[in-house]
């Protein structure tokens, strides 16, 4: 016996619902009693029998003839059961067609042959090329209606396997079907007796269920952590691969390592757990492990980074720009990400990626995700949930995405087991012994901003008043801890990110640490805020596009006119300004001297207040 | 002539392992999803408590909270009681309570004459049931209530999501659910409103039968049929009748829905008085 699960789409009048109550009567699972029930209800609205109305329950799609939200139908016949998912056509919809799409083996896709394929249909396909499915079923539906019903299917049916080639969808079928006359549906009819192929039931039999992955890396999701009797229980679902007894599991992205001594699959004791087992699993040491974390073994671990490029579906009401925060959940970890740039948005008409602005509802894009947490996340892996995951927007889920690459930071092999150290000297002794704390101060603008020169000035001002002082400045710092990288998004966050690392080591070890940074994108800085998160000051220094660009210190504004500088702020690439900024510096209008003075002042501030000192 | 006969037979030993092994991983799988989606109910949702019909849907679904927790039932089990249900449900209750040490609240439902008097006889007895939820809901400030509602019961409980959030007073708009992708279930519930949590949503009549058997999860003994007759449905005895069936064991039972055309519910009154007698339960709040 086979049990499929099976995902109905096309277009609203396409007749999605009809072929699904043609199914049903003729497989004769309508009672007499139901059918005469159906053909008085169907003439009390003055229409002949309608067999969508088995399905379509609410009276308020009945008065309209429409399908409102995803219901399911169960279809049995002697050596298979389906259910099937009848999603609404409607384009305002689409959050539903996405809840019922998300869950099952294959998707059917009716298509009218009055109308071909339209832009709601195009947008479909769009969307179940997102949800990852290569292998769908197409009726091409009411050819009772055609005047040369062969003819009519030809033509349709090459129009859709073009469309569909675009998209990398190879039909399993393309078949006929009058489904108000049932006509090849369950068995062939009179309006198909020039078709050799299979009816719509002995296709949809020979669809495979989407499997989970047993043969893929292990991934243990963790759910949650239960006490029973003095044992911890860390309780979860296997998503892929095959747990053992014995395993040694490295949980991401905390990175702790301990040796599973019990599987329980209650009531039982288990030696091992396949893909998509619900287990609890006992551990041989009481390392710190939590709901979100994801176990491996540590040769095979899940990609680790702080950047994610990812492919969405946008539904919230309200559009979303880059410099928005969401609230990423990724198997059952939640963290804050920043939308850092909407990369290309997919035109449904051509399917040819073109930019955009923003994300507006029903938007299919490519995103750039940034987070100040590590994320781990697999990219291989088709089925994985640590692949999926959605967006939540003040507690409504108004994305759903998929990663396609994990950015800043390579697989963590080799950094298991590592436990940091407990300092000897605390914090608050370093302070005291400076007479101040430690801090960092990130200098952010445009190119010639003047971000160096007043770094500078103020150093050697505080310097002159005993304070241990450092400038970390971008361009010094490029030619050595970041002579690997470049200018794309990627390498800027990765600059950002190690800049800060260190900025924050130096605060430590009670430096007030100014650095100088272009630091284009509000996601990086929030990235080196999240380094040293209680002593962090953004310092926004201001200066006007043109002023910035006559001043040129070093020529760059010039060569990024003439075309020979890529990716250069303020020409060839954006600068995002800081929205509420700790302090600001303005350039344009201050000589160097005072925009240091004032810095100067606001850094004492921050450093010789008691409460500002890191206890 | 001999190593033919035990060919064949092999061969059909085979070929009925093959399919005890699919329907095996197929219960296996549904058994995982209600399992999951319990133990996210449980982390994500609090405070939380869980409906007991007593029936075997909800049975079953108690069954699997014990697998979901180790054997323990962590949140209340409350049984919304109107007085009206069968002596054999009682008792099956009092003694299954017994037996698994369950954690139970009883809900004493409010009289008929409190509820909508618009709504045909056989439905208004029903909506005691919604206002007993109501008035638990209000009281015990419930985020979370989990329920053994399927999807192939009924048609529109086949519009249900699995986390479907209700507004306070329970009322439920099928137009504006959330979506549902995947296994990520909305959490975010605003003060006042809570969640209904279906985890069995994709089993059907079928399913919980065969997994009942394998299982051998116990069940009130009026699912079997006596004198030709069995109830399919257990609701409250004024309004629920039995089917004609000679379905005496679990094993009767699944061969008589693997052919069945009636409904499930055909004997539950308040589902076929009129039209949209359900739909307007359902959106003001039933289960």
């Amino acid at each position: 016996m086979k049990q499929l699960r099976i995902v109905m789409v096309g277009d609203v009048d396409a007749g999605k619902s009809t072929i699904l109550g043609r199914l049903l009567v003729d497989v004769g699972q309508v009672t007499e009693e139901k059918l005469r029930e159906l053909e008085s209800s169907s003439a009390k609205r003055g229409v002949p029998i309608e067999y969508s109305f088995l399905l379509d329950a609410f009276q308020v799609e009945r008065d309209q003839a429409i399908t409102l939200d995803v219901s399911r139908v169960w279809v049995r016949t002697r050596d298979a059961e389906f259910v099937f998912v009848d999603a609404p056509g409607h384009r305002e919809l689409i959050r539903n067609l996405l809840s019922g799409a998300s869950e099952v083996d294959a998707p059917v896709m009716v298509v009218a042959a009055d109308e071909g394929i339209t832009p709601q249909t195009r947008k479909q396909a769009l969307f179940l090329q997102w949800l990852g499915f290569r292998d769908i079923l197409v009726a091409i539906n009411k050819l009772d209606l055609a005047q040369d019903p062969q003819a009519e299917f030809q033509r349709r049916k090459t129009e859709v396997a073009e469309f569909l080639a675009q998209l990398d969808i190879i039909p399993h079928a393309i078949l006929p079907v009058a489904a108000r006359n049932g006509d090849n549906v369950v068995t062939s009819g009179s309006l198909t007796a020039w078709w050799s192929g299979p009816t719509l039931l002995e296709a949809l039999k020979a669809l495979e269920r989407r499997e989970r992955q047993a043969g893929g890396p292990l991934r243990f999701l963790v759910q949650d952590v239960y006490r029973r009797d003095g044992s911890r229980f860390v309780a979860g679902r296997v998503e892929s691969g095959e747990l053992h007894c014995g395993d040694y599991l490295t949980f991401w992205p905390l990175q702790t390592g301990a040796r599973v001594t019990r599987i329980v699959q209650w009531p039982r004791v288990v030696e091992r757990a396949s893909a998509g087992s619900p287990v609890a699993i006992e551990l041989d040491s009481r390392v710190f492990v939590d709901r979100g974390a994801v176990g491996s073994r540590a040769s095979d671990a899940p990609e680790l980074g702080h950047v994610l490029q990812a492919r969405v579906v946008w539904l919230g009401a309200d559009s979303a720009k880059a410099g928005e925060t969401l609230r990423l959940r990724l198997g059952t970890r939640e963290i804050p990400v920043t939308i850092q740039r909407i990369d290309e948005v997919i035109d449904p008409e051509t399917i040819e990626p073109k930019s955009a602005e923003e994300l507006r509802s029903g938007d299919v894009a490519i995103v750039t995700l940034v987070s100040r947490e590590l994320i781990a996340a697999d990219v291989a892996l088709g089925g994985s949930s640590i692949t999926r995951f959605i967006l939540v927007r003040n507690g409504t889920i108004v994305a759903g995405g998929r990663v396609d690459a994990v950015v800043g930071r390579a697989r963590g092999e080799g950094a298991t087991n590592v436990v940091a150290m407990t300092s000897s000297v605390e914090t608050h002794e370093r302070s005291e012994r400076n007479g101040h704390g430690g801090g960092v101060f990130w200098l952010t603008g445009l190119p010639s901003a003047g971000k160096s020169t007043v770094a500078m000035a103020v150093q050697r001002m505080l310097f002159e008043r005993g304070r241990n002082v450092y400038v970390l400045d971008g361009d010094t710092l490029r030619t050595t801890l970041n002579v690997d990288l470049g200018f794309s998004d990627e390498d800027r966050a990765e600059n950002v990110r190690r800049t800060a690392a260190v900025a924050g080591v130096f605060a430590d070890a009670g430096f007030i640490v100014i650095c100088a940074l272009i630091s284009p994108f509000a996601a990086d800085r929030e990235l080196a805020r999240a380094a040293y998160p209680n002593g962090f000051n953004e310092i926004y220094v201001s200066c006007d596009l043109a002023t910035a660009e006559r001043r040129d210190v070093k020529g760059h504004y010039q060569r990024a006119r003439r075309g020979e500088l890529a990716h250069f702020t303020g020409v060839s690439s954006p600068y995002e300004i800081p929205k509420a900024p700790d302090f600001v510096v303005d350039t344009t209008s201050q000589r160097v001297e005072e925009s240091a003075a004032m810095l100067l002042e606001y850094i004492e501030a921050q450093v010789l207040e008691p409460t500002t000192l890191r206890a | 002539m001999r190593s033919v006969t035990s060919k064949l037979s092999d061969r059909r030993a085979d070929s009925l392992n093959g399919m005890a092994t699919t329907l095996d991983a197929y219960l296996d799988e549904l058994e995982a999803r209600t399992i999951y989606i319990l133990r996210e109910a449980y982390s994500c949702v609090n405070p939380l408590a869980m409906l007991w019909s007593i029936g075997k849907d909800s049975t079953a679904l108690l069954w699997m909270v014990r697998k979901a927790f180790l054997g323990d039932v962590p949140f209340p089990v409350v049984l919304l009681d109107t007085g009206m249900e069968f002596p054999e449900v009682y008792a099956f209750r009092d003694w299954l309570v017994d037996e698994w040490n369950l954690p139970v609240e009883a809900e004493l439902c409010p009289p008929e004459s409190t509820v909508d008097q618009t709504l045909p006889p056989a439905s208004r007895h029903a909506a005691r049931k919604t206002a007993g939820l109501r008035a638990l809901i209000e009281r015990e400030k419930y985020r979370g209530i989990i329920l053994g509602i399927r999807r192939d019961e009924q048609a529109i409980r086949a519009k249900e999501r699995i986390f479907s959030p209700r507004n306070g007073d329970g009322s439920w708009d099928p137009r504006m659910q959330p979506p549902e992708l995947w296994e990520y279930f909305p959490y975010d519930i605003p003060d006042g409103a809570h969640v209904r949590i279906h985890p069995l949503l994709h089993w059907t009549e079928l399913d919980i039968w065969r997994y009942t058997l394998r299982e051998k999860i116990p069940y009130v003994p009026l699912y079997l049929a006596k004198n030709g007759k069995r109830y399919r449905s257990l609701g409250e005895s004024n309004i629920t009748f039995p089917i004609d069936s000679n379905a005496d064991t679990v094993e009767r039972i699944i061969s008589e829905l693997e052919v069945t055309r009636q409904p499930e519910r055909a004997g539950r009154a308040m589902d076929n008085e009129s039209e949209d007698a359900f739909e307007r339960l359902r959106t003001s709040g039933y289960m």
